[in-house]
């Protein structure tokens, strides 16, 4: 199985920006962000959980999402994510950022 | 901000942390092998797969701890750990340094808490910043009253008050209680609230209002168990029934600092205490003290000018009888306010250079303490250079190796000061309570504040860097390498031993200033307590005796002392008793100049000490009659001036005339007597030993003014104790209604040579510290140089050396480090000393023989520091060296 397991190879701070996205249209545990990743993506991307959890602390610490205990499909206790108000105000800022990024990336590749 | 508290809150729940992300992981696994079992692998597959998928959950688990905590935070954490876990493992090592630290910073907190309670503390009142004392000294009523009339036009507010002791007994012996008189708005202006009934305001100046008074907290405790129905209540002082009208708040015992008013009462009852002799009219009378509060905005300088822009009025107003020059002097003496947000203290004029001192003392005790810590820390870090290097070798920075002995130091210091504030806070109030005398009760707020505990702190840090250092430097010096392959069998010197000697040097030095100054502290006391007295303080008792208002009542007073005498005399036990003005070296006085009067300031080289005494008082005194006689009954009121001079007046006065016979004029300014010499009496000290014998004049006290109050009682050889109970009871039946203190004379010589005994026991105490200190630590330098050596020593031995010549080895680097040690300690005591001549008695500071000494002490300690492990050495086993390997 090709998995990304390592964030390098995304570019620096995407992982983040991805995770802020997909837990923006409601709470999500890590497992279900994992999917609607790769399935957003057509499987192009597949977060590690190694990678994925680190990250998830650090958008805690910065406070841009919150968690609350909940329990899963499986009746397991899991951890939910949501956006919070600095959240969404860094993923709309980072949003951006990318875009303007991307823009600058694709113009580099289209000169000859 | 949020992103702190949030970091901090993660510290505070770190495990909890961990089980939770691994809990939140486990689930994840688990969804992942519900998926893959619905896409049709087997239950024990999906788990396999999905377990190694997972990938690395330690690292994660590591990198989310590391996005969580500082990383530095966390390093100390887990230095922290090591050192805690280092030290359990080696006890000895803990107990000696923490207990050495714990005495060297307990002794500094201890003496740090003392001079803050007396010099630093401010006052517990509403904004004591605001306060200004009039200075500096004592001011007359009539002054004070003038004052208070311009108060709310000079000030925020004034109120003036004199502390004062009242008796409390009934009749017979007396029980002081330390209290003070007060003006009405002493307690509004220091914005004082009751804790009980109400407190003293301006309506109770008026004289003879009424007796209340009003009580400190602790007495309501102490006397009245707390009792709820205490205000109406009366209390007797002198004799006068008081009224109690409230109870003053816990913790506050007037402006007064070093000593407590447990009672106070508005001046207007001063005259039914004193009676006729009312200090209230005294323009001559300087008793009373005067502070007042700044207008919010207004300066200290601004309130002094205001001051002195009315002070010719304030002068007129309380102007007192006087020569014109003694007149003029009072008026223009300028007014002068001063901060008083710490309060005032008469303790502090006496007690501050001494604290100082002892404070500097205590320091250098520290240094010597921290030395050795420094030392003991050293030798841990080089026992440990094999780990060092391990560490090394495997990566560490050699400042991550600098900071874990740091926090070693640090852990070390920081257990040495909490034990040593414990330490403190005991040794601090005994010291208080070794300051106090029959005189005065002193009592200091000691309570530890954050002056005293930051004071601890920055001792505990300093003790750390200069402890941690010198090992801390040492690492850099720690080679991989060489450790690894040499491990304890060098044979050439070791380097590392030269930061070691420095220490030692440092120490010896300075436990040879401290013992020189011990030296000179005790040779000054044990002097000043050899000083011929003239008298046998052991076999007396005086009994001062207060008459209350009868004093006043003329002709009445005399009989009364008479019939006091009379009955202490016939107490069995009691060999004489006898009457006099002045106790000597009570601490009171009364002078007079000897000679034609002259028109200009009195020469202080033509003054005489004065006394007052009964028949008989020389003999019961333990003093000689010379030549002439004694006092007798003959002496009347009215008869000649008669008087009996001592050996040092004839000397003094008397040197070119036959003493008996002669005629001496003295007296005060303006009126001097003409007395008639009819004997000479041996030497005695008067105010105190230090003065020795000086010239004094005896009257009968038949013919003096002043009442003569004070009996001084001998009793038979080991009786004393016997007679003074049976003195409390005989002399209450001669007239329940009269006061009387008795105490030992023993006191009064304990009082006058409070303040030497004090510094003499506290520097002797250090100083002996500090050589303990001193030895310990170069037996320890020496025990592990002999010990790192012990491949060479043993070599030598069994090359032929002899025992003398391996103790030759160890003393000739031993006797180095003391001679460099000595030159610098001696340079520093011959430097230092001169600034404690003023205090020294019949003794130069730089005294040969105390300097000798000094050095012969410090020498014999540190030979034999070094002998013991310098005989270990000579007695090593080659043999054994080899069967070790």
């Amino acid at each position: 199985m090709g998995l990304t397991n390592t964030p390098s190879d995304l570019l620096p701070g995407t992982l983040e920006l991805l995770i802020l996205k997909a837990v923006s249209h409601g709470e999500k545990h890590g497992y279900a962000i994992v999917e609607h990743l790769r399935l957003a993506s057509d499987d192009v991307l597949q977060v590690g959980e190694s990678a994925l959890y680190p990250a998830l602390q650090r958008l805690l610490l910065k406070g841009w999402v919150k968690a609350a205990w909940g329990s899963s499909e499986n009746n397991r206790r899991a951890r939910y994510y949501t956006l919070t108000a600095a959240g969404r105000k860094q993923l709309a800022a980072e949003r951006a950022e990318f875009e303007r990024m991307v823009g600058g990336i694709q113009g580099v590749l289209r000169t000859t | 901000m949020g992103t702190l508290f949030r970091r901090l809150w993660h510290l505070l729940r770190l495990s909890r942390h961990d089980a939770e992300l691994r809990e939140e992981i486990e689930t994840h696994r688990s969804l992942r092998q519900g998926q893959l079992e619905r896409h049709g692998l087997t239950s024990r597959d999906a788990a396999e797969v999905s377990r190694r998928v997972l990938g690395n959950v330690a690292l994660a688990r590591e990198d989310v701890r590391t996005g969580w905590t500082l990383r530095s935070v966390d390093g100390l954490r887990q230095d922290l750990g090591a050192v805690l876990r280092g030290l359990r493992k080696s006890p000895g090592f803990t107990l000696v340094a923490v207990g050495t630290l714990a005495l060297g910073i307990g002794a500094n907190s201890a003496l740090f808490s003392v001079y803050n309670g007396l010099l630093l503390r401010t006052l517990p009142v509403k904004d004591p910043g605001s306060l200004a004392l009039l200075g500096t000294g004592e001011w007359t009523y009539p002054i004070w009253q003038a004052v208070n009339r311009r108060s709310s036009e000079l000030f925020d507010g004034a109120f003036a008050w004199s502390p004062d002791r009242f008796d409390l007994s009934p009749g017979g012996e007396t029980a002081f209680v330390d209290g003070a008189y007060m003006s009405g708005r002493l307690f509004d202006v220091l914005g004082i609230r009751p804790a009980h009934g109400r407190l003293l305001a301006s309506a109770d100046d008026d004289i003879n209002r009424g007796a209340v008074v009003v009580i400190s907290h602790r007495f309501w405790q102490q006397r009245f168990g707390g009792a709820q129905d205490v205000v109406g209540r009366t209390v007797a002082l002198q004799r006068v029934p008081f009224t109690i009208v409230g109870v003053m708040p816990e913790g506050f015992f007037g402006p007064d600092v070093g000593r407590v008013a447990d009672v106070m009462i508005p001046f207007g009852a001063e005259p039914l205490i004193r009676g006729n002799s009312s200090f209230l009219t005294g323009h001559w009378t300087w008793w009373v003290e005067i502070m007042a509060r700044l207008r919010p905005g207004q300066t200290l300088e601004q309130a002094t000018a205001a001051l002195r822009a009315v002070q010719p009025q304030l002068r007129a107003e309380s102007l007192p009888e006087g020569t014109p020059s003694m007149l003029e002097r009072y008026m223009t003496e300028p007014l002068m306010l001063l901060p008083a947000a710490t309060g005032r203290s008469d303790l502090r004029g006496r007690f501050e250079t001494p604290l100082v001192a002892m404070l500097a003392v205590v320091g250098l005790v520290l240094l010597v303490a921290c030395a050795n810590i420094a030392n003991l820390l050293l030798a841990r870090a080089l026992t440990r250079r094999h780990e060092l290097s391990v560490r090394l070798a495997l990566g560490a920075s050699r400042w991550r190796l600098a900071r874990l002995l740091l926090a070693e130091s640090l852990v070390v210091a920081a257990t040495g000061a909490a034990a040593g504030l414990v330490f403190a806070s005991w040794s601090s109030a005994l010291l208080v309570r070794q300051l106090g005398t029959w005189r005065e009760t002193i009592s200091l707020d000691m309570r530890l504040d954050w002056r005293v505990l930051g004071f601890t702190a920055a001792l505990a840090c300093l003790t750390a860097i200069v402890a941690g250092v010198a090992p801390a430097l040492g690492v850099k010096r720690v080679a991989p390498n060489e450790a690894l392959k040499d491990s304890g069998r060098g044979i050439a010197g070791d380097r590392r031993f030269a930061i070691r000697g420095t220490l030692l040097i440092a120490q010896i030095a300075v436990s040879l200033v401290l013992v020189v100054a011990a030296g000179l502290f005790l040779r000054t006391f044990t002097s000043l307590s050899r000083v011929p007295l003239g008298f046998q303080p052991d076999r007396l008792i005086i009994a001062s005796l207060n008459l209350q208002s009868r004093a006043s009542a003329a002709g009445e007073a005399a009989p009364l002392v008479e019939r006091m005498r009379a009955a202490a005399a016939a107490t069995p036990g009691v060999t004489s008793a006898a009457v006099s003005t002045i106790t000597p070296i009570s601490g009171s006085g009364w002078n007079a100049g000897v000679g034609e009067r002259s028109a200009g300031p009195p020469d202080r080289t033509r003054m005489t000490w004065m006394n007052a005494v009964s028949p008989g008082w020389f003999q019961t005194m333990g003093l000689r009659v010379v030549s002439g006689r004694d006092f007798d009954t003959g002496d009347v009121p009215d008869g000649t001036p008669v008087a009996i001079v001592n050996e040092a007046f004839v000397r003094r006065f008397l040197a070119d005339r036959a003493p008996l016979g002669a005629r001496v004029l003295a007296g005060g300014p303006r009126d001097r007597t003409d007395y008639h010499i009819v004997g000479v009496v041996s030497d005695a000290v008067y105010r105190s030993a230090r003065e020795g014998a000086v010239p004094t004049l005896f009257m009968p006290e038949t013919q003096s003014d002043s009442p003569a109050t004070s009996l001084t009682i001998a009793t038979a050889p080991g009786q004393r104790d016997a007679a003074q109970r049976a003195l409390a009871s005989s002399m209450r039946q001669v007239d329940p209604s009269v006061a009387f203190t008795l105490r030992t004379f023993d006191e009064y010589v304990h009082a006058s040579m409070l303040q030497e005994r004090v510094v003499a026991l506290l520097s002797t105490f250090f100083g002996a510290l500090s050589l303990l200190l001193a030895a310990l630590g170069l037996y320890g330098v020496v025990s592990h140089a002999v010990n790192a050596r012990r491949t060479e020593i043993s070599l030598r031995i069994a090359l032929g050396a002899s025992a003398s010549s391996i103790m030759r080895l160890v003393f000739k680097r031993v006797g180095l480090l003391l001679a460099i040690g000595l030159v610098c300690g001696l340079s520093l005591s011959l430097w230092a000393s001169p600034l404690v001549q003023t205090f020294l008695f019949r003794l130069d500071a730089r005294d040969p023989v105390t300097f000798t000494s000094a050095v012969v002490v410090l020498t014999a300690a540190v030979v034999l520091a070094a002998w013991l492990p310098a005989r270990r050495a000579a007695r090593l086993e080659p043999a054994r060296l080899l069967r070790e390997g």
